[in-house]
């Protein structure tokens, strides 16, 4: 049911921008505590080896030191939420030269340095896997014990076989894609120290507290209650931070010294040693029916985790899920390999696994519809998902799917309508340009994983509220789009809405921000808690009043109901009069199903789509590909703040245009080259032109108020499209992003394109 | 390797106000800023020139500090995004350009650069002025529209 | 990355006091100009760092000049107050519009083109510029100054005909003249800044619409800056036409060897040098020939 709502779909400046702005706002990697210790990490030299010997007995010596540590000290060595394959300090090998063996912590930075310098690692390399598909042969060298392949499933639904034989046309291709890096303005940082009540409190840039806190108390063995965990402010995370980084070593650090501590990534040890997008082979076979409709899908997905798996089993479910696009597909065979190599560690980035495989799906959908002389909206829109549906793994769509409706917005796009006209207009003899599309899907929330959240509501004194949950402030507005929800569920003026966020010691566990569920999950909990302040206070005043009270409800500040009307002050006196917490809890478990076999979280109930519409200019001289306009559709149930919304797209599309056309880490045999923002290179201002969003509100019921989740949707169709849009302006499918200069002039001078 | 820690005295302007401190001489205006002083406005992220999250006025023109020397600020004038013109991150908030903010006190010194060379910059003049400094949140839309409003504003 | 906490730096007053501290530490201390290479360098060095002598003070050797048709900058004068002078702009359009591409506008207004010369980067984007100017650099040292041609200061990778007590102090070059037209390119990875995978310079005289004189310079594609004289023969005495100028681009390649690197591949740089320099060729051919 729609509701009226006063906040929720306005405009709304976030109440933090500000204070950013200003520089006033303290990040973990801002704050120096008296006592204070540095904390240096002696990382590993070799992509892969045996350590035979580490001594530290010099570095102890040097000075400023105050200790250092090794895997001798940190009582469970291993740690992973999928698989507990990754120590803390490395004991018999090193796997990436990510990978820490020592830390050391000192009164100074420089002195913390030096000291690692002093650490002796006595190595014996091994053979360094590289290369994925090289991993995955019976004979390679085994990165961890159970061998290389860390996962692998098979799905599969209906006959593909038979499918590419009623088949007009059949299109079969390999796209890879390269471990794209977060490259997060703040890098990894964080600080500990002892409170007054003896609690080891970690403050770091991350995504989950509660997460963060179990990883701590698992590896070090403390009582729970002995560690807190907080995430202020994060300068950007993108899933980056999903996984723990300095956390369990700032914990160790001050347990084991008492005193504060601090431990700070530079550049170059976040690109080496912070996870990754997972560098992707995508081998399709799709094939579809003369009257365009798609009957068949062989799909072959390999993704390199690096040296541990990390969120990976869970990315490689999103892959397969998402990887037949937003259509009905009758005929798939997925088959889906998770792979150890030496490389860096993939897990968790906006998309989480999604874009690699729409890159392929997009491209093969788009070739299709180039073979049987189809519009290439036209034929996605023939097989387009809709409400009712069956999916491919058999479940039934019961919720939103706005696909439909974003592939109409842009058919009807003037970028679309005047395609061929761009494409004809002439500027120099050597650019020739294009216009593609391409759509995506993603289910968002944890699938059929068990998912649920608790936010509290303190009503104050004051008679404003204090929203307390575990959601974390990574940059994309959570904190504002929450004031936001909880003002018009209360009926109370946003500024007496109070947000507190991510503090193990102080805010209830509302799962992970990831998967683009936060907001729904807040929401839905910020629901059943303004239910449960409800019931309360009818209790109370039926007390009060000596007869039941049945009917109340918010209003401007107020609750009332038959006879009465009491500002939030007075209930909150009146809840103390009669002593009764001021605080409410609410619980939102997130519908689900059950997993289908050969997944964890397949399928999901819920799911975003999304469309993109790229303009290319592509230099056949030189191979470079400019974005002169991008056009981000996106399904997002209902918009909460239009600011925010707009923000988070267009974010995700210049992302989407770096994982496109720019960002292409070098890797020799392991070890990464492109360590810094000057040879990793993201989009700046110059790359990222025009950006238009289009919202499109299928209003999702089980949302609040509508909404879903809008965090990854964007970024998962702008590299496909830029391909397709390449694809139209020079006639050659880039199947390899990024799509660098060189890659498309090679392409194009193989094509024999030339000047005249 | 073992070596001692050398420190000077170094006086400047910041933001104002005369200091002086105590520091070692090969230590960048980013570390004196951020480790000895305290003041975390000027944001680290790349200590390399790529990034421009450092961004300070040295003598009201544009530099990282995060490639000079306190060496080189002696006797000179440092802005930091602490002292800059509210207006520019007021323009910022209000148009919604700020997300994860880390980037944010950067853009806004330079933005305070930029308009004092420049009272009406157009669409590429803000882009040419501003490609040093590397969002990876907003993907810009948004942070040239704030700058936008500002020009023309002599105010 | 490594702070410098124990090195000490040495900031003279004057040039006399510089040379003389450079004289006394003969080969202990590193130059710091604007810093924008250097500070880098070091921190990520394993090697311990020098001590430094810093010039930045030194704001005698700040200056643009034009003096009897001759062209002279200051070492420590920054990109940004090059490509802004009314002088380079109007004598020297080929180096105001290289120095518009050096880095952002943060590193424009730190970055010395005396560092840029000495840092000897073969991607350094002012020096093809300077090489088609045919720049003379002036060396100073406790005990004297001598001057040294551009393409003679080069010996090879990083090898300079610099000693240890000189000091750079001055560029100095011929102003263009009215029948020279001359442009810059640079091929970067992204529109915004980025180092060169190739860049190059072109330096044209015409007269009554025939090439009388061609310099060109090309960058990143050896180990040193190179001259493409194959290409420069192929245009002089010519008419410019699509035929002579794809002709003098393809000869460049007798002139470089470039080599494979995070930034591209010898094979691709090539290709980039023959078609930058047609795409220049041709757009001053349509300035000649309007
Ligand atoms: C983010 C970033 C982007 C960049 N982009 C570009 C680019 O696009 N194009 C480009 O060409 N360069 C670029 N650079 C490199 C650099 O900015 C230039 O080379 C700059 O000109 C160096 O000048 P500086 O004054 O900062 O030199 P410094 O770093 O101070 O010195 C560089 C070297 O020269 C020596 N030296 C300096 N001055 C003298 C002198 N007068 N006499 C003797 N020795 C001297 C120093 O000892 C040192 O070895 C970039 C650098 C960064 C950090
Ligand atoms: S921190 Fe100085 S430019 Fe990035
Ligand atoms: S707002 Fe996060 S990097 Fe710009």
């Amino acid at each position: 049911m729609k509701q009226s709502t006063t906040w929720v779909g306005k405009e709304v400046v976030r109440r933090d921008a500000l204070e950013k702005a200003r520089g006033l706002t303290k990040y973990a990697s801002d704050m120096f505590l008296d006592n204070m210790l540095w904390v240096a990490a002696c990382r590993s030299k070799y992509p892969h080896a045996v350590i035979k010997r580490i001594d530290v007995s010099r570095a102890l010596k040097s000075p400023g030191v105050v200790a250092v540590f090794t895997h001798r000290d940190v009582p469970n060595n291993r740690y992973g939420v999928f698989v507990k394959d990754r120590p803390v300090l490395c004991d018999d090998r090193v796997r990436y030269i990510g990978d820490i063996v020592a830390i050391v912590a000192a009164e100074s930075k420089e002195e913390a340095e030096q000291a690692v310098e002093e650490i002796v690692v006595e190595y014996e390399p091994l053979p360094v896997v590289s290369d994925p598909l090289e991993a995955m042969k019976p004979d390679a060298f085994p990165i961890h014990e159970g061998g290389n392949i860390s996962r692998s499933t098979r799905i599969t639904f209906g006959n593909v076989e038979e499918g590419f034989k009623a088949s007009k046309a059949v299109v079969e291709n390999e796209y890879r894609t390269a471990p794209q890096i977060h490259m997060f303005l703040e890098t990894e940082a964080g600080f500990s120290y002892i409170d007054e009540k003896g609690v080891i409190t970690v403050v770091a840039g991350g995504q989950s507290p509660y997460r963060d806190h179990h990883e701590i108390v698992s590896t070090l063995q403390l009582p729970p209650e002995k560690v807190r965990v907080v995430i202020p402010h994060v300068g950007g995370a993108f899933g980056g931070k999903d996984d723990v980084s300095v956390q369990i070593y700032l914990a160790l650090v001050t347990w084991k010294t008492g005193r504060p501590a601090r431990f700070v990534w530079d550049r170059d040890e976040s690109t080496i040693a912070g996870t990754k997008r997972h560098a992707s082979i995508v081998r399709m076979k799709t094939g579809a029916s003369a009257d365009g409709k798609l009957l068949a899908n062989d799909v072959e997905i390999i993704y390199d985790t690096g040296a541990y798996t990390a969120l990976g089993h869970a990315v490689l479910d999103v892959a397969i899920e998402n990887c037949n696009g937003p259509y009905k597909i009758p005929n798939i065979d997925i088959k889906a390999w998770l792979v150890y190599t030496n490389n860096m560690v993939a897990s968790a980035f906006r998309g989480f696994g999604a874009p690699q495989v729409m890159f392929a799906m997009e491209q093969q959908v788009d070739q299709l519809a180039y073979e049987l002389g189809m519009d290439p909206i036209e034929f996605r829109l023939r097989n387009a998902l809709k409400r009712g549906d069956v999916m491919v793994f058999g479940n039934k769509l019961e919720t939103s799917v706005g696909i439909s409706q974003c592939l109409e917005a842009a058919q009807n796009h003037p970028l679309w309508r005047q395609k061929e006209t761009l494409k004809s207009e002439k500027s120099l003899p050597w650019i020739r340009r294009g216009v593609g599309v391409a759509a995506a899907i993603k289910g968002f929330t944890l699938g059929a994983l068990p998912d649920r959240g608790s936010v509290a509501v303190e009503l104050r004194r004051d008679g404003g509220l204090t929203v307390k949950g575990s959601f974390t402030e990574i940059g994309q507005g959570v904190v504002q789009a929450v004031a936001q929800l909880a003002a018009d569920l209360f009926k109370i003026d946003i500024e007496k809405v109070e947000v507190v966020f991510a503090d193990t010691g102080k805010t209830p566990d509302t799962s992970v921000t990831s998967a683009s569920r936060q907001l729904f999950l807040a929401g839905n909990a910020l629901k059943k808690a303004a239910e449960n302040l409800l019931n309360l206070i009818r209790e109370v005043l039926t007390t009060r009043y000596g007869q039941k009270v049945i009917e109340a409800r918010f209003e401007n500040g107020y609750v009332v109901g038959p006879g009465f009307s009491h500002s939030f002050e007075e209930v909150a006196q009146m809840l103390e009069e009669h002593g009764l917490s001021r605080e409410v809890v609410g619980v939102y478990d997130v519908p689900r199903v059950e997993p289908i076999p050969g997944s964890l979280e397949i399928p999901h109930l819920f799911y975003m789509f999304g469309a993109t519409l790229a303009l290319v200019e592509v230099n056949i001289l030189t191979g470079t590909v400019t974005v002169p306009k991008l056009v981000s559709i996106a399904d997002v149930g209902k918009v909460v703040n239009p600011q925010t919304l707009t923000g988070q797209l267009e974010g995700a599309a210049a992302q989407g245009l770096g994982f496109a056309l720019l960002e292409e880490p070098i890797i020799d045999k392991g070890i990464l080259k492109t360590t810094n923002l000057s040879t990793y290179l993201i989009p700046s201002i110059k790359d990222v032109n025009e950006i238009e969003v289009i919202p499109v509100e299928s209003f999702e019921d089980e949302g609040p108020f509508g909404a879903k989740g809008i965090g990854e949707i964007g970024i998962i169709s702008v590299a496909p499209a830029i391909a397709n849009a390449i694809y139209h302006a020079v006639r050659v499918r880039p199947k390899s992003a990024p799509m660098t200069p060189e890659k498309i002039y090679w392409l194009v001078k193989q094509a024999g394109l030339t000047v005249k | 390797m073992q070596y001692s820690r050398v420190e000077k005295e170094f006086f400047f302007r910041l933001n104002g106000e005369e200091v002086r401190v105590r520091a070692p001489p090969g230590y960048t205006l980013l570390e004196v800023l951020r480790h000895i002083l305290h003041l975390t406005g000027t944001k680290d992220g790349c200590s390399s020139g790529d990034c421009g999250a450092c961004t300070v006025l040295l003598d009201g023109r544009a530099v990282h500090s995060c490639l000079t020397l306190i060496s080189q600020v002696e006797g000179r004038e440092v802005t930091t995004v602490e002292a800059v013109d509210e207006k520019v991150a007021d323009a910022y908030a209000r148009h919604g350009a700020v997300q994860c903010g880390y980037c944010t006190p950067g853009f806004v010194v330079a933005t305070a650069y930029l308009l004092s060379k420049m009272h009406n910059p157009s669409d590429a003049e803000i882009r040419e002025w501003l490609r040093g400094n590397l969002c990876r949140c907003t993907g810009y839309v948004k942070i040239l529209k704030a700058v936008e409003s500002l020009a023309g504003d002599d105010g | 990355m490594k702070s410098l906490s124990y090195i000490d730096v040495f900031t003279p007053r004057s040039l006399e006091e510089a040379l003389e501290l450079l004289d006394k530490h003969r080969g202990e201390l590193a130059v710091l100009a604007g810093g924008t290479d250097l500070i880098i360098q070091l921190r990520k060095a394993q090697q311990k760092a020098p001590n430094l002598l810093n010039i930045y003070m030194l704001d005698e050797l700040r200056y643009i000049k034009h003096d009897n048709e001759i062209i002279k900058i200051g070492a420590l004068t920054d990109f940004a107050t090059i490509t802004e002078s009314p002088i380079i702009q109007r004598h020297a359009p080929v180096l105001a519009e290289a120095a518009a591409t050096i880095g952002s506008v943060q590193i424009l207004n730190k970055a010395s083109i005396g560092g840029n010369i000495v840092n000897a980067s073969p991607a350094a984007d002012s020096l093809p510029a300077l090489y088609v100017l045919n720049a003379t650099l002036t060396l100073r040292s406790k005990t004297g100054t001598r001057k040294v041609a551009i393409e003679q200061f080069y010996k090879g990778y990083k090898k300079l005909d610099l000693q240890s007590g000189e000091l750079l102090t001055e560029v100095s070059f011929p102003a263009m003249k009215q029948n020279q037209i001359g442009m810059f390119f640079k091929h970067g990875l992204r529109q915004g800044d980025a180092i060169s995978v190739v860049n190059g310079a072109i330096l044209l005289e015409v007269l009554n619409g025939y090439v009388k004189d061609a310099r060109i310079a090309l960058g990143a594609v050896a180990p040193t800056v190179v001259r493409a004289t194959e290409s420069e023969k192929t245009l002089i005495g010519q008419r410019l036409s699509e035929d002579v100028i794809l002709k003098a681009a393809q000869a460049c390649l007798t002139s470089i060897s470039p080599i494979d690197d995070v930034r591209g591949s010898a094979a691709y740089r090539k290709e980039m040098c023959v078609n930058y320099l047609y795409m220049t060729l041709w757009q001053m051919m349509r300035m000649v020939n309007l």
